[in-house]
């Protein structure tokens, strides 16, 4: 009897702990909701959703993709790209700069700008930029400048560059690195100088309050949360129209706020809780993203380039005539269709197609407009001319398509199982699975393949550290617009460990004319060249184009319009200069 | 005074422990299997360029002279810099700490009190049925697997029914827009809502199952029939004398338990992107920051090892058939 | 002799065990599941497209829901989704035993070894069983990721065997303790046997069912922590597992797209694990006479 009235008891007090519990939880999740609606829908502030948190705001240290949008909007160089031509165009620099062949040297003059704390941009800035660079070796910077031979600032607003020797990349490579206030790093720099490690007590220093000559300042930098910027009013392109567009920036603030997982910006995306998600979209959120009429998809075209590259250093790769078969039965629609999306377009060169002037058109595209069938009968006939064999081959007397056994070498031997190595899944999902379409594609023609997926500094390591490897798929997702980057892939010197020639790739011929195409400053002839390189590339194949995707961003249209649409994307310094607030 | 000897060896113990797993770390770092070294620069960058940022790193000394330098300036209270975000250890962990803090203090807090209060419940019950579905429930409670668990409460309750913010701490508008420090503190309990049900959901099915296996064996004991046969009411029983004695052994499966909510954390924090200790560890990982990932991983050995302490004493103390 | 025994005992608690409701549920959902691990082998030969890793409809190319040609639906590529379901239980089972097994080898080595020598030995051991047993095993597994860089499946069955041994051992040591008093081993010891020869001869095949016993609370944790590990990203790539899948549906933004993929991966984990965990407790329970049972994994 007691143990009943207990036991009732009891569930009455059990029962009133939990609604007490459910009540606070509603109590809470009520004023959230409160508080949410009292969110100032503020009509000077563009909400930026970013993938990851910085690295850094400091400009050495902070390489990452993420801390490059932030700083990005503080330091400017002296010349960028045309948003649209995609050519030079002065941007710190007043005007294009005087040539002196004899002299070797480029005149520059700056414009009159100041940096946010007020005070002017000199050329004394622009000396002590080029000498941070040399006294610190810094990465990325000092290789690019060391042709420089000397500098000289006869006036506050003029810089005489004088080059060792003639160079086609210099503006594209030198002039658009990032300017520096001699104020805020000379004390800094000095002190570093004394250190042991004098770079990384450059890169270790906290920067509070950047000064920079672009169109934002920062203003905080809560680490989780958010990073908040403001308009400069010293800005050197507020009112001016550069690059055909009239600059603001129009926006008194940005808000960035950091995303975990894309899932979760695209919702914020959609509610309207971030302007922009700065990242890129997978394909499948496209439907989705359509249906809504307060988002805006954007399709831009990337300079990049996804390849299946080969270890030509040794077997089975090191025979030309295989990489080419396999070239041939590799599907590169299906790839588009399948792994895009269609949301890209396919790679038949090594430099993407985008890329109007450099892009050469006439290489040799490998089982263009063929069928499967006809592809496999193409790469068997070129196999089997080379000496290759089969047990029961892939293609019969009749022509009819059957699996084969394995493939034998010219040798007579059974060709070794070999590997093709590609990032995980959940890091690229494109590559991983074009890894897995490559293996069975290849296997058609009794070819030993299997893909692996692999972590990614590992993968790095093997393939560019150890050479270890048999094949892999990885990609550049910023490409340079200018092609010099082809001498870096596959000029012979360059094959050494961590070095970028990844796949042992050597031609005295190509070797030749990628030391003489640096040096020549007429854009026609050099062109010729580079033509030239894309053609022996893609007859040689070290590396296999597969494809290039589109980069695609949303935007919530409600509250900002004028997104600047630029080659890699709507995230740039224009777009921050140039969206209004919708009236 | 045998207490405090205890005590003692218990502290030095606790030292030597953890210099053990300081030396192991840092050697198993520079000795695993791949180069480490590049795995740590941009591999990006020319080979002359990697060289030099290694140099600057002091990574190309040898083991033994980093080991020392190393030794030196952990007792000096310099944890080294993080290779990723070039700032010092110490002043990243001391950012993070905090809300890791919160979040699990608060979970475990109060999954402890909720499940001591129901373990006993189901214990005094029984074969009822009311025991039959509490302990099931712990059960699943406590097999739930947490990332999984986590994403479906995201889903339900942060996406469907829109309830709640869907990972991070607060709200910048709110932060950047001058709001009082009562709606900022409501802000950050309203972001803190589902991480924390997370946690105490899942804490709290080992704590009741815990209560009410260490009630049922209190309640057989003789002291129990005693009490019973001296007339006292089975409330006073079930809360003066069982509860008192079996809730110990819970107080002291906290640290063993530690290892469970710690992995818990770690996970939940990931998800919702809470800027605490263990979504730092894993993001160390990612990106191969040793020095960050070591003094993560350092940081929670020292509190796992802290609390066990703190339990033995506390037992030693509390039971009084245990001398030393 | 000692063979009728066992099989006569094991026999007797069957039918005890059976009887338990928790074991009844236990052994239920495990059928299924090791049923739904031998289908893996099988369902990829039925058509190429429903290999886990590698195989796609070639008509589907988003994520797509339940269907008649695939139970589950798709992921993302096209792959089928039941098919990666069942490859998943293959893998559990497979990390789930075996590093169980491997936990329980070690546990009960260093336990017998610790009950017999006693002293230095003893305390040494036991501390340091102590210690492991305390660290929680998925930050270890993260740190040693970043060492290893690549995990093999096998290497993370191993790590999580060397994290998992301590609680066995302690049970083994202290039933080691209580055999050491035996008349038998003494006349073992009066007669000349070496010590090795005692522990492992005499000592052993007694424990042994003990062991076994804790083996199943070792499963329950090791799915987990490798389910975690897959979840976060250091898992083994090419392995698809049931926290892989967990991780796809998550890195590909589908999360809040696709129930069908979020829901079944995670459900049998917690299935699978609340499975063996029945099992455990019903075995527990047969044997409880004689045991005090000690806190959970």
């Amino acid at each position: 009897m007691r143990q009943n009235k207990e036991t009732n008891r009891l569930k009455w007090r059990a029962e009133f702990c939990f609604n007490l519990l459910l009540l606070g939880v509603l109590l809470v999740a009520i004023v959230g909701l409160f508080s949410s609606c009292q969110k100032t829908s503020d009509q000077s502030l563009l909400r930026i959703g970013l993938p990851e948190e910085p690295r850094s705001l400091n400009l050495w240290l902070g390489t990452d993709a993420n801390s490059r949008r932030i700083l990005s909007q503080i330091y400017q160089p002296l010349y960028h790209r045309h948003p649209e031509t995609l050519e030079i165009i002065p941007w710190l620099a007043k005007e294009m700069p005087v040539f002196d062949q004899g002299a070797l040297s480029y005149t520059v003059k700056l414009r009159s700008a100041k940096w946010s704390d007020g005070s002017d941009f000199t050329s004394d800035d622009v000396l002590f930029t080029k000498q941070l660079f040399f006294d610190f070796k810094i990465p990325r910077y000092y290789s690019k400048w060391k042709i420089i031979k000397k500098i000289e600032a006869p006036d506050a607003h003029t810089v005489v560059f004088y080059l060792k020797k003639p160079s086609a990349i210099f503006m594209s490579r030198v002039m658009t690195a990032p300017m520096v206030s001699k104020r805020e790093w000379e004390a800094v720099a000095r002190e570093a100088l004394t250190k042991e490690k004098p770079l990384r007590s450059l890169q270790d220093h906290v920067i509070e309050k950047p000064i920079g000559t672009g169109p934002f300042t920062l203003v905080e930098h809560k680490k989780g949360a958010y990073i908040h910027m403001e308009k400069n009013p010293y800005f050197f392109g507020s009112g001016q129209k550069i690059g055909n567009h009239l600059l603001g920036p129009y926006v008194n603030s940005l808000l960035f706020r950091v995303y975990g997982t894309s899932d979760v910006a695209i919702l914020a995306l959609k509610k309207g809780d971030i302007d922009y998600y700065w990242g890129d979209i997978q394909p499948g959120y496209i439907k989705d993203l359509k249906e809504q009429t307060n988002i805006d998809l954007y399709f831009n075209k990337k300079s990049a380039l996804y390849y299946l590259g080969f270890n030509v250093r040794r077997a089975p790769f090191n025979d030309k005539v295989l990489r080419q078969a396999v070239a041939t039965v590799i599907n590169k629609e299906f790839i588009l269709t399948r792994i895009l999306q269609n949301f890209g377009t396919p790679m038949h060169s090594v430099v993407p197609s985008g890329n109007h002037f450099w892009y050469n058109p006439n290489v040799r595209k490998y089982g263009q407009g063929l069928d499967h069938d006809q592809r496999i009968k193409l790469a068997h006939e070129m196999l089997k001319k080379a000496g290759y064999s089969w047990d029961r081959p892939p293609v019969t007397q009749e022509g009819k398509i059957v699996t084969p056994s394995d493939i034998l070498l010219p040798s007579g031997e059974k060709m070794e199982k070999f590997v093709i190595l590609t990032p995980p899944a959940d890091y690229d999902p494109k590559r991983a699975f074009a890894g897995t379409m490559v293996q069975e594609w290849v296997r058609e023609l009794g070819l030993p393949a299997s893909a692996r997926p692999m972590a990614f500094s590992s993968l790095l390591d093997t393939v560019k550290g150890k050479h270890e490897f048999d094949a892999f798929i990885l990609g550049y997702g910023r490409l340079d617009l200018d092609p010099d980057y082809l001498r870096s892939f596959f000029y012979s010197k360059n094959d050494k460990p961590r070095g970028w020639n990844m796949s042992g790739y050597h031609n005295l011929e190509f070797d030749k004319i990628a030391r003489a195409q640096m040096a020549l400053g007429d854009r026609e002839k050099r062109k010729e060249l580079i033509w030239k390189m894309q053609e022996m590339v893609l007859e040689d194949i070290p590396y296999l184009p597969l494809y290039n995707p589109h980069i695609i961003e949303a935007t919530f249209n409600e509250r900002f319009r004028g997104w600047v649409a630029k080659v890699d994307g709507i995230g740039n310094v224009w777009s921050m200069c140039v969206v209004k607030p919708v009236q | 005074m045998r207490n405090q000897t205890y005590i003692l060896s218990k502290l030095v113990e606790i030292a030597v422990i953890f210099f053990v797993i300081m030396t192991a770390l840092f050697f198993l770092f520079r000795l695993s299997p791949g180069d480490p070294i590049s795995k740590v620069v941009d591999p990006m960058l020319t080979p002359e360029d990697m060289r030099y940022l290694i140099e600057q790193m002091g990574l190309d000394k040898p083991m033994w002279e980093q080991y020392v330098i190393y030794l030196k300036n952990f007792f000096a209270g310099n944890f080294g810099v993080s290779f990723h975000y070039g700032e010092p250890v110490f002043k990243i962990i001391k950012e993070r700490l905090g809300w890791t803090i919160l979040l699990f203090t608060s979970s475990t807090v109060l999954a402890a009190f909720a499940g001591v209060f129901l373990g006993k419940i189901a214990a005094w019950n029984k074969g009822s049925r009311l025991d039959s579905v509490m302990s099931i429930s712990a059960l699943v409670c406590y097999t739930l697997f947490i990332p999984w668990f986590a994403l479906l409460l995201l889903w339900v309750l942060g996406f469907q029914l829109g309830l709640f913010p869907l990972g991070g701490i607060l709200s910048p508008e709110l932060w950047v827009g001058n709001a009082s420090w009562f709606v900022k503190v409501l802000d950050i309990i309203h972001h803190m809502v589902l991480p924390l049900m997370t946690l105490f959901i899942i804490n709290l099915g080992s704590y009741l199952l815990l209560m009410r296996s260490s009630m049922l064996s209190v309640l057989r004991e003789d002291y129990i029939i005693t009490a019973r046969a001296k007339g006292l009411s089975e409330r006073v029983i079930r809360n003066k004398h069982a509860a008192k004695n079996a809730a110990l052994p819970v107080v002291t499966s906290v640290g063993l338990s530690l290892a469970f909510s710690i992995n818990g954390g770690a996970l939940t924090e990931q998800i919702f992107t809470w800027p605490g200790i263990g979504r730092e560890l894993i993001f160390a990982v990612s990106n191969n920051d040793y020095p960050l990932a070591q003094a993560c991983f350092l940081l929670i050995a020292l509190v796992v090892l802290v609390a066990n302490l703190i339990v033995d004493i506390l037992y030693a103390y509390l039971d009084p058939r245990i001398t030393y | 002799m000692l063979k009728t025994h066992y099989i006569r005992r094991f026999l007797k608690s069957w039918k005890i065990f059976i009887q338990n409701p928790l074991g009844k549920t236990g052994v239920i959902i495990l059928t299924v599941f090791m049923l739904m691990a031998l289908a893996s082998f099988i369902v990829p030969h039925i058509n190429p497209m429903y290999d886990p890793m590698t195989g796609i409809d070639p008509d589907i190319r988003v994520s797509t829901g339940p269907s008649l040609t695939h139970f589950l639906g798709t992921d993302n590529v096209g792959r089928d989704l039941f098919a990666q379901l069942l490859e998943g239980a293959k893998v559990a089972f497979i990390v789930g035993l075996s590093s169980a097994f491997f936990s329980i080898v070690i546990g009960t080595v260093v336990g017998m070894v610790s009950g017999y020598a006693g002293g230095m030995l003893d305390a040494f051991l036991m501390r340091m069983a102590d210690i492991i047993m305390v660290m929680p095993s998925l930050v270890i597994l993260l740190i040693l990721a970043s060492l290893f860089g690549q995990f093999n499946i096998w290497i993370i069955v191993f790590i999580i065997a060397i994290m998992r041994w301590p609680a066995v051992s302690r049970v083994i040591r202290s039933q080691t303790l209580s055999l050491k008093q035996r008349p038998f081993i003494e006349a073992s010891q009066v007669a000349g046997a070496s010590h090795l020869r005692i522990i492992f001869r005499h000592i052993m095949p007694n424990v042994l069912p003990l062991a076994f016993l804790y083996m199943t609370f070792r499963v329950t944790s090791a799915i987990l922590v490798e389910a975690a590990l897959s979840f976060l990203g250091f898992g083994d790539p090419s392995q698809v597992s049931w926290g892989m899948m967990l991780q796809w549906v998550w890195k590909s933004g589908h999360m809040f797209q696709a129930p069908y993929w979020l829901i079944p991966p995670g459900l049998s984990i917690s299935l699978l694990t609340l499975a063996f965990y029945l099992l455990g407790r019903a075995m527990d329970e047969v044997l409880d006479p004689r045991l005090r049972k000690e806190g959970q994994s």
